[in-house]
């Protein structure tokens, strides 16, 4: 363990370069950038009220969905998916009704800029109604009502993809690399000389590792609690559970490397030859929704894909371990037929 | 071939009719000897003879494909382990783990035999000592070799296997050496160590065997050896000096050791 941590350019690969990545990735905040999506729920259902749809769709600056129900549209609020949602109530633009000159905004706390920008597009809308009509006095009324909602940032999506990603990398080049060279080193070969069992050798190396991938772990997700305020939805534990069942399955998958490759010019483009595509196809830095479909079919059963969705699930949406039992099982198998392959090519010399 | 010098003494290394092929290479084809107590036994040979072969089944190191051979009373075929536990290795070639100093790699080499070392005294034994916080891949040839020395050292082992031990040393380094191996004989340890020179051969072993194609072709004390060749009736062209050039290196340089 020692001896791992004395590997100074180990714990840079490790450590440093993901918390350079989230870092990049959380102060960059694709998030930001984000248009005005808002929906509308017409109770009203009359020419006023269209006339009003019609004009808002005219504007650019709003995404504006599909219709669809009002609690559809309030949970689509409260997801995040929503600035803001208007709602024009039954009556809407006729005479006498209460509701004559009144709408109702449902806006997204998270989203300050986006759903005040709307809130006054609307408002504006409404004015020029209202000037249309020549009837200033009898301004037209938002009746506005926050909603906390949970605003998926990118930096939310990022920070499992790179725990997972970093998982991956520890356990599949540190292994091989440090492995390949005790052995190419003869170092191997000393400790063959002495009385030590090669089983408790291992599992000195692998619990060095799964240290390590916990406290990987523990460091990225304080980051990116600390630094880019991301809120922790699920049990800490359970995704530190994770942490370790992942970092099995990469560590076996190392030896696998080091049992298959002589020397670290070997080991070096396999384990890339494996790390690469994982990286890129498990959903890592961009959901996977955007790739074709056959991709898409294989991608869905990658060890890395398994990992990132399990620690998101629990990380953004606050499942349980037990709600991802398919993530889990998906990982178990991988680690059992990794094992099986680290164990068959394992070599002393 | 002489018969046994020490059929009674105890031995401590009992070969018998020992073979290891390799493909059609008879590696190790028929070796039997034995090592008493306390004696310095060396094994002698051009490269390829079957000198570490022998000596890798010796440490349990590799199987024999046939013949016995026992460490310490222990079949070395049956229980690898536990001839590890009471011998002393050095390898041709050691290496030990990057980013740990001395003194670490030898905490966790005695780790392993489950033994508490003061491993200043054992690095002071071979004049490391002012080195405890280095680094192996910064010690010089003669260092690693000592340090390699030392770690043999971890387990207190009653058996010492050196392979090669002064192989690419420089004559001061050499020397010191032999000063350590003869130190282990008055300790009471057995050495049993492969050498390709003749006067490291002379100068320390109790006795030799030489070996060539994977047999044993003469096994005695060398002084023995010697006087056969000369009632043979060899006789070497004889140039007399008084000193040779090594003498003049060591006589320039000094005796002591530079590193």
């Amino acid at each position: 363990m020692q001896i791992w941590f004395r590997d100074r350019q180990a714990i840079f690969w490790t450590f440093f370069l993901p918390l350079v990545l989230i870092s990049v990735f959380g102060l960059l905040d694709f998030g930001s950038f984000r248009t005005v999506d808002i929906g509308i729920v017409d109770k009203a259902e009359n020419e006023e009220s269209r006339q009003l749809i019609a004009d808002i769709r005219l504007m650019d600056a709003f995404n504006i969905s599909d219709p669809i129900s009002e609690s559809k549209e309030r949970e689509a609020l409260s997801d995040g998916e929503r600035s803001l949602v208007l709602i024009i109530e039954p009556g809407f633009g006729e005479v006498d009704s209460p509701t004559r000159r009144r709408v109702s905004v449902i806006y997204n706390q998270g989203q300050p800029q986006e759903s005040a920008t709307g809130q006054s597009i609307i408002q504006r809308i409404l004015d020029d109604i209202t000037f249309a009509e020549n009837d200033v006095p009898d301004r037209y009324v938002i009746d506005a009502e926050p909603v906390d909602s949970r605003n998926l940032r990118f930096i939310d999506f990022l920070m499992p993809g790179v725990v997972a990603m970093s998982i991956m990398q520890m356990g599949l080049f540190s292994v091989a690399f440090s492995f390949v060279q005790l052995k190419s080193k003869g170092i191997l070969r000393r400790l063959q000389a002495t009385p030590v069992l090669p089983a408790s050798f291992i599992f000195a190396q692998v619990f060095t590792r799964l240290v390590v991938s916990i406290l990987q772990t523990l460091v990225l997700v304080g980051l990116a609690v600390v630094a880019f305020d991301v809120r922790l939805e699920g049990n800490l534990v359970s995704m530190l559970v994770l942490a370790l069942i992942g970092g099995g399955v990469f560590v076996s998958m190392g030896f696998a490397v080091s049992g298959f490759a002589r020397t670290e010019d070997v080991a070096a483009p396999i384990a890339n030859a494996i790390a690469l595509p994982l990286m890129f196809l498990s959903g890592v830095f961009f959901p996977r929704d955007a790739m074709p479909e056959p991709l898409r079919a294989v991608a869905d059963y990658l060890p890395l894909s398994f990992l990132a969705d399990a620690l998101r699930s629990l990380a953004v949406d606050g499942q349980t371990i037990w709600s991802q039992w398919d993530n889990v099982l998906g990982l178990v198998v991988w680690l059992a037929v990794t094992f099986v392959i680290a164990i068959r090519l394992f070599r002393w010399e | 071939m002489t018969a046994q010098l020490n059929a009674n003494n105890t031995n401590i290394i009992q070969v018998n009719d020992l073979r290891k092929s390799y493909g059609s290479l008879k590696a190790v084809d028929g070796v039997s000897f034995s090592v008493g107590v306390g004696e310095v036994f060396g094994i002698l040979g051009p490269n390829g003879a079957g000198k570490t072969t022998t000596v890798e089944i010796l440490e349990g190191m590799r199987a024999p494909d046939g013949g016995t051979a026992t460490v310490n009373g222990i079949d070395v075929h049956k229980d690898p382990r536990g001839v590890k536990q009471v011998i002393g290795i050095q390898l041709q070639s050691s290496a030990f783990f990057d980013r740990l100093n001395l003194s670490e790699i030898l905490d966790v080499m005695a780790s392993i035999y489950k033994k508490q070392v003061d491993s200043l005294a054992l690095l002071a034994n071979v004049e490391l000592a002012d080195r405890s916080k280095a680094m192996f891949r910064d010690l010089s040839g003669g260092q690693k070799q000592r340090f390699s020395v030392a770690s043999t050292l971890v387990n207190d082992p009653t058996l010492l296997f050196l392979d090669e031990p002064t192989t690419g040393l420089d004559p001061q380094a050499r020397r010191h050496m032999w000063e350590l191996i003869k130190q282990f004989k008055t300790e009471g340890r057995t050495v049993l160590l492969t050498t390709h020179y003749m006067e490291e051969a002379a100068e320390l072993c109790d006795r030799v065997a030489i070996m060539d194609h994977g047999k044993i072709v003469a096994m005695d004390r060398p002084a023995e050896l010697v006087s056969d060749l000369i009632n043979r009736g060899f006789r070497k062209e004889r140039i007399e000096t008084q000193a040779n050039l090594e003498d003049v290196f060591l006589d320039i340089t000094g005796r002591a050791l530079q590193n």
